[in-house]
């Protein structure tokens, strides 16, 4: 379960808690679905994210993660056993895509 | 002890971020601790202390530096599963020692905010580590500076080496152990790419330690899980 930002919301996501306008009302409760039109009224009511189903890692392609990752360890992977860490977080990062 | 107890309870502030912080995952005791007297009781002076400590500077971390924060947080809660799963006495103490471990880097930023920004600057267009950088700028490392700030503030001996020396870790001589988790927390939590402790590098696990704390590959995993839940459930380490 992660917060996200308004302009990150995408149609189809699950709100994980409830949203509430700016007078602590409740306007859409958990479970709710995102819809396109949702979204675009979360502005006009001042709302700046909302809390969604996932992990926060899924919100960058898995490429873009492994990548990050060779870039971390690029001056340290010759050193005693960095690479077995590095092959360790390598397949955690995998299984949070799975 | 009840002295301080009685203290922090009289600041409404204090006492609800000492037990928003103490029933964090942090701690290992979530939801279970509610008065503050209770805290002091469980983990002595020295713990709760260490704790009051952590929750002033790292109000000036945030601001000053906000993801050597989540850095120390996500250090705090590996920290405090290894310790556990080693069967160290206080893991609590451990906990602590991650979590204040970067403490010479908030008193450099905070003497030398220029010079700071300076060294990060240095160490990406050198690839080379925060504390390199540091050594080139000051000539001495966080470690070196948040040590000397230990022994003045007369933390406990085991706190004082797991700052001073989590960077090299087989030269501590009281808390090996204590020293090479903290350090192993750090080395993880940088391989995962968790915050920001003013490098983006990975750093090299020191092999002596490694080897002294043990872990199988699944024991590490079992730690990267640990360091994502906590992560997922306070929503980005915020308190």
């Amino acid at each position: 379960m992660l917060k996200i930002s308004i302009d990150r919301l995408l149609p189809g996501m699950i709100l994980t808690k409830p949203v509430s306008g700016a007078n602590g009302m409740v306007l859409l409760p958990e479970g709710t679905k995102l819809n396109e039109k949702w979204i675009d009224r979360f502005e006009s009511m001042g709302i700046d994210g909302a809390w969604i189903e996932g992990k926060a890692e899924q919100v960058e392609p898995l490429e873009d993660a492994i990548l990050a990752l060779d870039r971390r360890f690029e001056p340290v992977v010759d050193a005693p056993y960095m690479t077995t860490i590095k092959n360790l977080v390598k397949s955690q990062i995998e299984k949070l895509y799975t | 002890m009840e002295e301080i107890a009685h203290f922090i309870s009289a600041d409404p502030a204090l006492t609800a971020r000492v037990l928003k912080m103490v029933n964090s995952a942090v701690y290992g005791f979530p939801g279970r601790i509610s008065s503050v007297s209770h805290a002091v009781m469980l983990w002595g002076l020295n713990v709760v202390k260490g704790l009051l400590l952590g929750i002033s500077v790292f109000d000036i971390m945030q601001k000053l530096m906000g993801g050597l924060w989540d850095h120390s947080l996500g250090c705090a809660v590996v920290a405090r599963a290894i310790a556990a799963e080693k069967g160290i006495k206080e893991p609590e103490e451990v906990a602590i020692g991650a979590l204040i471990h970067d403490i010479g880097k908030v008193l450099l930023i905070m003497g030398f905010q220029d010079y700071y920004g300076a060294a990060i600057q240095d160490a990406a267009a050198r690839r080379v580590s925060i504390a390199e950088a540091e050594r080139a700028v000051f000539m001495k490392t966080h470690a070196a500076v948040g040590m000397w700030l230990a022994e003045k503030w007369h933390f406990p001996p085991t706190l004082v080496e797991m700052i001073g020396y989590h960077h090299r870790p087989h030269l501590a001589k009281i808390a090996p152990m204590e020293t090479a988790i903290v350090h192993f927390s750090d080395v993880l939590v940088r391989a995962r790419g968790f915050g920001f402790a003013g490098d983006t590098f990975a750093a090299a696990v020191n092999p002596q330690a490694y080897e002294l704390l043990d872990l199988t590959g699944d024991d590490v995993l079992s730690l990267l899980e640990i360091l994502e839940k906590s992560r997922d459930e306070s929503g980005g380490f915020a308190l």
